[in-house]
């Protein structure tokens, strides 16, 4: 009854997946999927990950979550506190695995904007900022972004402004990184040659020229195409458990 | 060891129209929200605030008027979405915005604390971020003279003042922080000025018992205000939750136009909670 499993479980599921065990993963601000996928990678495939919270904790219990991702009770029974400024001396040692970041718009290079749409020095909309992504998409083995709202209009033939650096805006060295892209839709990676984002599944109920018509370029499939896998119904379980008020669905509205 | 305990009227006096502005916490937790108030109520101007991922602090000093530019790494409500301030004094142009990193901001503030002019971080190349002309806190591409890596050099930022609400705090300036801590100790080092407000005013005998629970040592810290509930909407971890309610609160009343009247209320009436 794949019909039946909602969008952000398949997402924050996807996103689990991406972590394997004894990797260092880190979430940052406003973030309740990445939190929520941390969370059920550690209670399910990854118990030995090393989960890095936002909120500054080092492996704690997620009993629930919160409006903010750096609410110290996401700190429950932490061993430790290792501060953001320390996770992010690993990255530069590299030693952080994964990171969960966001954007408002991503390209065919996957270059990310969470800075203005429009020009810089006029934006027609000031967005948030990019908090990490200019420092951490680079350098960082593997970035998963998670994007709610996929459509031609967050999925550009060319971000506005480069926030977060995609393989045309990388070095040699980093071009091994991995970026790996879950969206309401689908989950794209730029696994070939040419470096640019290919669908890698999409999700139950969806097709292949739907993703096409909601994606603002060509977008390539991989050889091995196939369907995003559904969660089981004890990850569903485990993820309604920590987030009984919804939370996660805010990002969808 | 001096003693630096005095009012919120006098610490907040501390801080002059235009000064470069950071302040403790981490978007809703713990941020000196009731010094921030009394900013307000001073009607300072012209302040430019610098930090990693503010929130309610910074937009309630912008929404105030008290701001002039404001360089972060990111500004937002979390999932409430857009600081409702920032994104319309933004548009406005009544206040100047200039885009960081996390890191590289943290940077400025450690090559300050440690008295370097500047300090490298990886990450950044690629990114128009770089582009940007930057008024504190400027990046500069550089090389590393024993390995030849190309990296950024970002130039120290000395805040002018720094202000941290902390759980505990004695007489002296001695001051304890409890759960995470941020980039406090940091933003401390790196700045000319230090106001702590605290929950408690514990006796300066508590710290000579167990110094290594010490999170600033008193000859960092300028002053220190007695401020239960400092911290109130955001959460001040041992004490209080954040009030999400109040959160909101303050979109709404920036959203529907009666911003004033929330300040009237909460800020100048001090009808808080």
């Amino acid at each position: 009854m794949s019909g039946a499993v909602e969008i952000p479980d398949l997402m924050i599921h996807a996103m689990s997946r991406e972590i394997a065990d004894q990797d260092t993963v880190l979430h940052g601000v406003s973030s309740p999927l990445p939190v929520l996928a941390m969370s059920a990678a550690r209670k399910t495939h990854a118990p030995d990950m090393v989960y890095i919270s936002g909120a500054e904790g080092v492996d704690p219990e997620i009993d629930r979550i919160y409006p903010s991702s750096f609410d110290h009770r996401l700190n429950r029974n932490a061993v430790a506190y290792f501060g953001l400024h320390e996770a992010f001396d690993l990255a530069q040692r590299g030693e952080l695995d994964v990171m969960y970041l966001g954007a408002a718009q991503i390209d065919i290079h996957g270059n990310t904007n969470l800075s203005v749409i429009g020009s810089i020095d006029d934006p027609k909309v000031q967005l948030p900022g990019g908090a990490a992504s200019a420092f951490l998409m680079p350098i960082t083995p593997k970035v998963v972004i998670w994007i709610t709202r996929h459509s031609a209009r967050t999925f550009v033939e060319e971000v506005d402004f480069v926030t977060g650096q995609g393989y045309d805006h990388r070095s040699d060295e980093h071009m091994k990184n991995e970026i790996v892209i879950v969206s309401n839709l689908a989950v794209m990676n730029f696994r070939n040659p040419e470096r640019k984002m290919q669908i890698q599944s999409y999700h139950p109920g969806q097709s292949v020229d739907q993703i096409r018509e909601n994606t603002g370029f060509d977008i390539v499939m991989a050889a091995d195409v196939g369907e995003t896998p559904v969660p089981e119904l004890g990850i569903i379980d485990l993820i309604n458990s920590m987030d009984p008020g919804n939370v996660r669905q805010t990002e969808f509205h | 060891m001096k003693k630096v305990l005095c009012s919120l009227e006098d610490a907040a006096g501390l801080a002059a129209d235009g000064d470069l502005v950071t302040l403790g916490g981490a978007t809703f937790n713990r941020a000196p929200m009731a010094f921030v108030r009394e900013i307000v109520r001073q009607g300072k101007t012209g302040l430019n605030l610098i930090d990693r991922e503010p929130a309610i602090d910074f937009d309630l000093l912008i929404g105030a008027g008290c701001v002039g530019m404001v360089r972060t790494g990111m500004i937002a409500f979390e999932i409430f979405g857009m600081a409702p301030n920032f994104r319309r004094k933004s548009k406005s142009n009544d206040i100047i915005v200039k885009e960081g990193a996390c890191q590289p901001i943290i940077a400025g503030f450690r090559a300050a604390s440690m008295g370097l002019p500047s300090l490298p971080v990886k990450g950044m190349l690629g990114s128009d971020l770089l582009e940007i002309a930057e008024i504190v806190g400027g990046q500069k591409l550089f090389n590393d003279p024993f390995t030849g890596e190309e990296m950024i050099a970002v130039r120290a930022i000395e805040p002018d003042i720094a202000v941290i609400h902390a759980q505990k705090a004695d007489e002296y300036g001695n001051v304890r922080i409890e759960g995470p801590i941020y980039e406090d100790v940091i933003k401390a080092k790196a700045s000319k000025t230090v106001v702590v407000t605290a929950e408690e005013i514990i006796p300066n005998a508590e710290y000579r018992k167990s110094p290594e629970l010490t999170t600033l040592p008193h000859f960092l810290v300028d002053a220190v205000v007695h401020t239960p509930n400092g911290a109130y909407p955001c959460s001040c971890c041992n004490y209080y939750d954040v009030d999400y309610d109040h959160i909101q609160e303050h979109i709404h009343a920036v959203v529907e136009d009666r911003f004033d009247a929330y300040l009237q209320q909460y800020v100048h009436e001090e009808r808080v909670a």
